[in-house]
């Protein structure tokens, strides 16, 4: 009787695996797909099987990608837009987040006359599309003399991030017991020192989650940059799409597969290192003192 | 040092009255408990004084002076929380310390009082511990610590014990009470439990619905209550309660079958009263076994019958309950009488401290 079950529990774990297995399969081909064409030369692409394994892997494609692919009229691959990238997320996710902490720090313990209704408001900024902004934020970028720089798109995505930052935040705050502020302020501990001393160090799953949120958002982030850069502050997203849709000659699957990797690769990494804080940040509930 | 005086204090919420015109005078060192149902604004009233919250009428005077409209910082009290609502992040020393941190007392002399402090409360083993790493017990003496550290003029405590468990709050009861003893700073003190009331009081401040009751000393509050809910608030069992019918002013009692007429010491109060009802109260102690050194020609000493249907042996005496004029009854009877007890037990009555209520307002008949 006993053994059957066991027999019988062990053959649903096993479809449950076959499962997984299948679906995990079907997930990750197409990232196998773009790996292995990545390393192939233009050859071995036209001749060979989507699915074999590259015969010579070469880094020609990636080197191509980084350096010398034509992005529309120059050539200097995704190089300079990379940085151009990296330049508009660190100040934007880093600010964003700052004000984000802060809004909800003081929305969710420090009620004032109107602070629920300000928190409604906050929040429908996260249901505003892309493109109703699209305009409007132009002529603000234009008459502020912002338009094509990259301080212009940093502000843009610190302005639509508070809106989310501030609601991760201010849900995290709510759980922390009002009665940790009460203590510190008989304690005579002002505004700031309250968050500086209790708030901040019980914060580190949520700056985690906010963090990732934006600093996805704003690298995979191609509407703003398309509307808004220059020809010298596109962000990578932009420059990709020039890349691939720029053919001298031939279409280069190789070179467009790695660009679209090196595209990825940050958004990817960083979901590596800090993915498992992630999960736990959207889960963590409230701190017992 | 340390008195306070409330005058007047009204709070609302939005378009709830959460407390309504209270009156009180707290002398410096007493030990002051606020004692009333769950939701009746005892922690409203502490946040009040602690000034957490704002008052929307009267006025909060500390030391002989006006501080309600003072920040908590400048009022010079602690407060210890139900919760502890000790830092999570920090370690037990600086949980300790973080309030004269903030007031840039320089490092010596905050650890001259961090070792006073948790020698006195026995936790200086556990200093470096985070309150995550500590038990209830434990947490629950920081959280005192750190309301000592800063030597206040007063301490608010809010239900300090309820998240103990019984023999752990005992104790924690009796080194309370010591500690009041030794540092004789002023004291109010919530609680729900009418037994850690009557042990710690000074005086006890009974609240209902944002009213206040009766302020008394425990002995007052116990014998002398001012209405049917604070008499019925303290002690455990409670009193027992019973609506008898007046004749030739003693009370008119059915019990194990046979109809008694009770002669009770306020007889003048059933005259002025004119009431053909009242409620009778009296404490289950007052209903006891027969004794024989009773003194038998004492007028308030009745003999009766009585059916006990339910025996609670508590240990040091036994809990039985019958009826009087169908409405339950509990005696107090040493723990041999109630082995025996069963119907038509021989039970001694002693009306000489009974009470009597308007059966309708539930006031005192005096
Ligand atoms: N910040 C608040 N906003 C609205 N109502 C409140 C607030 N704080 C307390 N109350 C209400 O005031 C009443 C008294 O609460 P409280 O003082 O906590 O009671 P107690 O401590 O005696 O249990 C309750 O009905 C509670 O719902
Ligand atoms: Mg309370």
């Amino acid at each position: 009787m006993n053994k059957f079950n066991i027999s019988n529990i062990n053959l649903g774990r096993a479809f449950i695996y076959f499962i997984l297995f299948l679906f995990a399969f079907i997930y990750l081909a197409p990232l196998y797909v773009m790996f292995s064409t990545s390393l192939k030369d233009i050859e071995e692409i036209r001749s060979g099987n989507l699915m074999a394994l590259p015969l010579d892997p070469t880094l020609y494609a990636w080197k191509k990608a980084w350096a010398t692919a034509c992005t529309g009229s120059e050539c200097k691959g995704l190089a300079p837009y990379f940085w151009n990238s990296v330049r508009i997320v660190f100040p934007a996710v880093i600010i964003s987040t700052i004000l984000g902490a802060f809004n909800g720090y003081a929305l969710a313990k420090w009620k004032f006359k109107g602070s629920e209704f300000l928190f409604g408001a906050l929040l429908f900024g996260c249901f505003i599309p892309f493109q109703v902004i699209l305009l409007p934020m132009a002529k603000l970028l234009g008459s502020l003399g912002l338009a094509n720089t990259v301080t212009g798109l940093v502000l843009v995505h610190v302005i639509y991030g508070i809106a989310f930052t501030t609601l991760f935040f201010r849900n995290y705050y709510v759980g922390i017991p009002t009665e940790l502020v009460k203590a510190a302020k008989l304690d005579g501990a002002s505004f700031l020192k309250i968050f500086r001393h209790i708030f901040i160090p019980l914060s580190t799953p949520i700056f985690v989650v906010t963090i990732i949120w934006q600093f996805t958002q704003i690298w995979n982030d191609f509407l703003f940059g398309v509307v808004y850069s220059g020809s010298g502050t596109q962000p990578i997203t932009v420059a990709l799409n020039n890349l691939v849709n720029t053919s001298v000659g031939g279409k280069e699957y190789n070179v467009d597969m790695a660009a679209a990797i090196i595209a990825a690769l940050p958004t990817l990494i960083v979901y590596v290192i800090a993915g498992k804080y992630f999960v736990r940040g959207l889960t963590a509930g409230a701190v017992k003192g | 040092m340390g008195s306070i005086s409330l005058n007047g204090i009204n709070k609302s919420f939005g378009a709830t009255e959460v407390l309504k015109d209270i009156n009180l005078d707290i002398k410096d060192g007493e030990f002051l408990i606020l004692i009333g149902p769950s939701g009746c604004g005892k922690s409203t009233l502490m946040n009040l004084i602690a000034g957490l919250e704002d008052l929307t009428g009267g006025e909060i005077v500390i030391d002989g002076k006006d501080v309600s409209d003072e920040s908590p910082k400048d009022r010079d009290i602690a407060m210890v929380f139900q919760s502890y609502a000790l830092y999570p992040t920090m370690n037990v020393a600086r949980n300790i310390c973080f309030g004269l941190e903030m007031s840039k007392m320089p490092k010596d002399e905050q650890e001259k009082i961090l070792q006073k402090v948790s020698k006195l409360l026995q936790i200086d083993h556990l200093l470096d511990r985070k309150p995550g790493q500590l038990s209830g017990g434990q947490r629950q003496r920081v959280a005192m610590g750190r309301a000592l550290a800063r030597s206040p003029k007063v301490f608010l405590f809010d239900e300090p014990l309820s998240n103990l468990d019984a023999k752990l709050r005992v104790e924690m009861r009796t080194e309370i009470k010591k500690l009041h003893q030794r540092i004789g700073t002023t004291i109010v003190y919530v609680t729900h439990d009418q037994i850690e009331a009557m042990t710690l009081a000074d005086r006890i401040a009974v609240l209902k619905d944002g009213e206040l009751q009766q302020v008394g000393t425990p002995y007052e509050i116990y014998n002398d209550p001012v209405s049917h809910f604070v008499a019925d608030f303290m002690g455990s069992p409670g009193m027992n309660f019973i609506e008898c019918v007046v004749k030739d002013e003693n009370l008119v009692v059915q019990s194990g079958g046979e109809t008694y007429e009770l002669a009770i010491p306020c007889k003048d109060a059933i005259k002025n009263s004119k009431l053909d009802v009242v409620m009778l109260g009296i404490r289950p102690e007052m209903l006891t076994e027969i004794e024989p050194s009773a003194d038998k020609k004492n007028s308030y000493l009745h003999q009766i019958k009585f059916d006990v249907e339910v025996i609670e042996p508590m240990g040091a005496d036994t809990v039985a309950i019958g009826q009087w004029n169908e409405t339950e009854v509990m005696a107090r009877l040493s723990p041999e009488a109630g082995n025996t007890a069963g119907k038509g037990f021989d039970l001694q009555v002693d009306t000489s401290k009974a009470i009597l209520f308007d059966p309708n307002s539930g006031l005192r008949i005096r």
